[in-house]
């Protein structure tokens, strides 16, 4: 089974994020970056595909020289090989873009599934997954918590409200997973050292065919208003009295009831 | 925020800016490794830390072990957690290859090891003493004994421990009393308690090898007719399959202050007559062989002193910049003013700071002597290698005692900067402290590693190892006095270490002389102004090395005044990183080192107050 899992590196959840004094991204200095914890859901159910089947997992990750970090880590929890894509015409690449990207240098090698996070932590934008299987002209399951390959096709749970959905889908597919899927790995020792001899190709966008054109353009970056001081209540110290109070500023002040 | 256990960061320092180990991947041994490597290595280590090891600390405190119709188990989180830090191999990291291991730097295992000990030290023990028991047996086990055990310690399928003391044999350990009869086949029978057996009997692994010191039936008295036996639970059949329980009866666990996760056994060989055990090495050898494991186990308890150090100020750190209380000292007349948070008290600070030169100081001091046995194994001559297994050897009492010595005063200093609360056990810090204070007494007390350094390590090789860590003391004074912002703190460095070596050479002459009375009375004291010096040498050179980094960033960031400076540091991490490093060593200067000399001074007053004192005169 060819197994293709796309990753990328973001910074870590615990990261303090500032934005630069020009609004024109984020101050990556001092940033711990990580593999997008969806898409360690997806390395994971990948190698677990491999340990069933057989067959090899390849990494696909768009993204600065830094990015082989993430790139090695998947290799060390077990992944066969690697594609880097890495050009400064797509640092700054929208999903359509990243998609593209990924379509591009996934086209030419032999696949049966594609996973990738349900969407990334850093923008959120959840579009990757989805443009990537159009572009490849293959179904797609996104936000999945539960799969089940047999022969040429897969049987995928995804939640909706209040429900389970469980779906049928031919083979090749792309999954987009979510936490629930499966507990990720630990690196091992052994497969740090392994990691090192596994080949990763590094294309940049002339090699793959594609422009880097984005279709959304980032205006701005502005971090979040701070956050205004909270409000002590204790005109009436009674609990009565305090309630009342409360009331009566969600309400006038705050406007949400 | 960091993880709350080890600052990354400095370990990252320590390594690659202060020992610079960068240079050993130039050797045959570590040519395959790049920084990029053990930097994923370093973080992998964190991961299992916080993610697998942290979260077993209280639970694993709370439940303990217990003792159940003769069986030992082992806090409930224990079992999983143990199963996916063997399944990363962890426990061989730093061994070869050919037995299981990836043959990484001693120096950068002690790293991963402090964050594992930071995050729960009792359950380190398990795999910790595992390694130990493996390693006797590569070095001096037969292949058939390599084969039948060692590979499945270091895997961590079994587990190991060391069995020493006995209830008449703690410290003295030559008066012991376990025997061993031989059989026709060549093993032996032994008969014999040994007490205070950590992970002596347990239920993460279905074996578990104990190299046991007994003494064979008619062997002299005292350490010279000791020998040590692979005794294991179970015995194990030709094909490695289990084989019939081997008389290795547990007689109960000591109900102790820390540690709880760690299983503290008594355990009773060949009570029924039936436990058998194989010869370990040349017979008589018991000790030398033991030591190897003990030498390990001292530098691993020496560490336990950093890694509770180290999370008990990651603690109080982040807790005093949360707490709010009390107003800011300069607004102590205005009624209106706002509480602010208990890091602007200067008391506090004083405290933070004190742990924080401790905690680096420490870190270098430990991870420089794991460096030692990096540059043992890489040495090019015999006298190289003999000049770096001299500084392991001379350091190895002073990193067991100081450090856990140090270990205990930061843990005890964290309570108090969370004041009430850190007496609490809603707080993590008093743990800490509970789980510390077992350092400073097992693997051979501080009292007994003072004396090895003073009746033993200083003389070894005639004193030459003495000589080079003095001459590398000297070498970094001379830089660091040519650094303008370090020099004041490097002239107190070098009284502080004259006045140490002065007295050592004072030791030595006493000794030549017949009157050792001073030298043993005075051992914990010397051992402690050693180890003072020793870490203001390390704190003077990170220094050396933060203040070049630090003056570029100034210079990039043009900030040239104080003002600029200071804001800068709030804004750029690497810029306060190396002022933090910095004001370390200056203030483990001022505040420890301007005592030594009078600490000096006073051992050579002679006074011998507690000899002379009658035992009566102790108390009415």
């Amino acid at each position: 089974m060819n197994i293709i899992a796309c990753v990328k590196q973001v910074p870590d959840t615990e990261a303090q994020i500032k934005v630069k004094a020009d609004g024109s991204g984020i101050d990556e200095g001092g940033i711990k970056w990580v593999m997008n914890p969806y898409d360690e859901f997806g390395v994971e159910e990948a190698l677990r595909l491999k340990e069933k089947f057989g067959g090899e997992v390849t990494i696909v990750c768009l993204g600065p020289a830094r990015a082989m970090e993430t790139i090695r880590t998947a290799l060390a929890m077990g992944a066969d090989k690697g594609i880097h894509i890495d050009d400064p015409a797509l640092y700054e690449a929208d999903s359509y873009a990243t998609a593209e990207a990924l379509a591009a240098a996934i086209k030419g090698l032999p696949y049966d599934i594609i996973f990738c996070g349900q969407r990334a932590i850093d923008d959120d934008s959840g579009q990757v997954g989805s443009i990537l299987a159009e572009l490849l002209g293959i179904p797609v399951v996104t936000m999945v918590t539960k799969l089940e390959v047999e022969g040429n096709s897969a049987k995928a749970t995804r939640p909706i409200e209040g429900a389970q959905l469980v779906i049928s889908t031919s083979l090749p597919c792309v999954i987009t997973a979510t936490k629930g899927l499966n507990e990720p790995r630990y690196a091992s020792l052994p497969g740090i050292m392994k990691a090192k001899k596994k080949p990763v190709d590094i294309k940049n966008a002339a090699a793959l065919g594609v422009s880097g054109a984005s279709k959304a353009k980032v205006v701005k970056f502005v971090p979040p208003p701070a956050r205004p001081p909270g409000k002590i209540i204790c005109a009436d110290d009674t609990p009565e009295g305090k309630a009342a109070e409360l009331v009566k500023l969600l309400r006038e002040e705050a406007k949400v009831i | 925020m960091g993880n709350l256990l080890v600052n990354t960061r400095d370990q990252q320092f320590v390594l690659f800016e202060q020992l610079k180990i960068e240079d050993l991947f130039k050797t045959e041994r570590f040519k395959d490794f790049t920084k990029e490597d053990l930097l994923m290595i370093l973080n992998e280590a964190e991961k299992m830390a916080v993610e697998v090891i942290a979260p077993t600390l209280k639970e694993g405190d709370k439940q303990g072990c217990r003792f159940e119709n003769g069986k030992v188990y082992v806090p409930d989180c224990y079992h999983a957690a143990y199963k996916t830090y063997c399944e990363a191999g962890w426990i061989a990291a730093a061994e070869d290859p050919e037995v299981g291991g990836q043959g990484i730097p001693a120096s950068v295992q002690f790293a991963n090891m402090e964050l594992f000990g930071a995050a729960n030290y009792a359950f380190c023990m398990y795999p910790g003493l595992t390694h130990g028991a493996a390693g006797l047996i590569k070095n001096y086990g037969t292949e058939e004994q390599k084969n039948k055990y060692m590979y499945k310690l270091y895997s961590g399928e079994w587990a190991g421990t060391m069995c020493l003391t006995e209830p008449g044999a703690g410290s003295d350990v030559g008066a012991l009393k376990t025997s061993a009869k031989r059989l026709p086949d060549g093993k032996f029978l032994i008969t014999g308690t040994k007490i205070f057996i950590s992970s002596g009997d347990h239920n993460l692994t279905p074996n578990i090898i104990h190299p046991v010191l007994a003494r064979i039936e008619g062997d002299p008295p005292g350490t010279k007719g000791i020998s040590i036996f692979i005794v294991p639970k179970y015995r194990v059949n030709d094909d490695g399959s289990l084989g019939e329980f081997n008389d290795v009866v547990t007689g109960g666990i000591e109900h102790k202050m820390g540690i709880k996760g760690s299983a503290t056994a008594t355990l009773n060989f060949g009570e029924n007559g039936n436990c058998i055990g194989e010869l370990l090495g040349k017979e008589r050898e018991g000790m030398r062989i033991m030591f190897q494991m003990m030498n390990e186990a001292r530098l691993g308890t020496g560490m336990q002193g950093l890694d509770l150090g180290s999370a008990a100020f990651e603690h109080a750190v982040a807790y005093a910049k949360e707490r709010i209380q009390g107003k800011a000292i300069w607004e102590m007349n205005n009624p209106d003013a706002k509480s602010v948070a208990i890091i602007n008290h200067p008391d506090i600070r004083r405290k933070l700071m004190w742990m924080k030169c401790h905690v680096e100081g420490l870190r270098s001091l430990c991870y420089f002597t794991a460096y030692c046995i990096d540059r043992m194994h890489v040495a090019e001559t015999p006298e190289e290698k003999e000049k770096w297994e001299g500084f392991l050897n001379l350091l190895t009492p002073i990193v067991k005692a100081y450090t856990t010595d140090k270990g205990l005063l930061i843990c005890s200093t964290a309570i108090d900067v969370y004041g009430g609360y850190g007496y609490c056990q809603e707080y993590p810090v008093e743990q800490y402290l509970r789980d510390e204070k077992i350092a400073q007494i097992y693997e051979g007390t501080n009292g007994i590693q003072a004396l090895d350094l003073v009746g033993r390590k200083l003389a070894q090789r005639k004193g030459a190892n003495v000589m080079n860590m003095a001459m590398l003391i000297q070498q970094n004074i001379a830089r660091a006095k040519g650094v303008p912002e370090l020099g004041k703190y490097a002239a107190i460095l070098e009284e502080a270490a004259n006045a140490c070596f002065d007295l050592t050479m004072y030791f030595a002459q006493v000794g030549k002389s017949g009157d050792f009375l001073i030298p043993i009375l005075y051992a914990c004291k010397f051992l402690e102004i050693f180890g003072d010096v020793l870490l203001g040498h390390f704190l003077i050179d990170g220094a050396c090395v933060a203040n070049e980094k630090l003056q570029a960033i100034y210079e990039e960031k043009k900030a040239y005044s104080i003002g600029q400076k200071k804001a800068l540091e709030r804004e750029d991490k690497e810029a306060a990183f190396y002022s933090g490093r910095i004001a370390s060593a200056k203030f483990f200067a001022n505040e420890i080192l301007t005592t030594v000399k009078a600490r000096c001074d006073a051992i050579k007053a002679g006074e011998k107050v507690p000899l002379e004192i009658t035992d009566e005169a102790f108390t009415y």
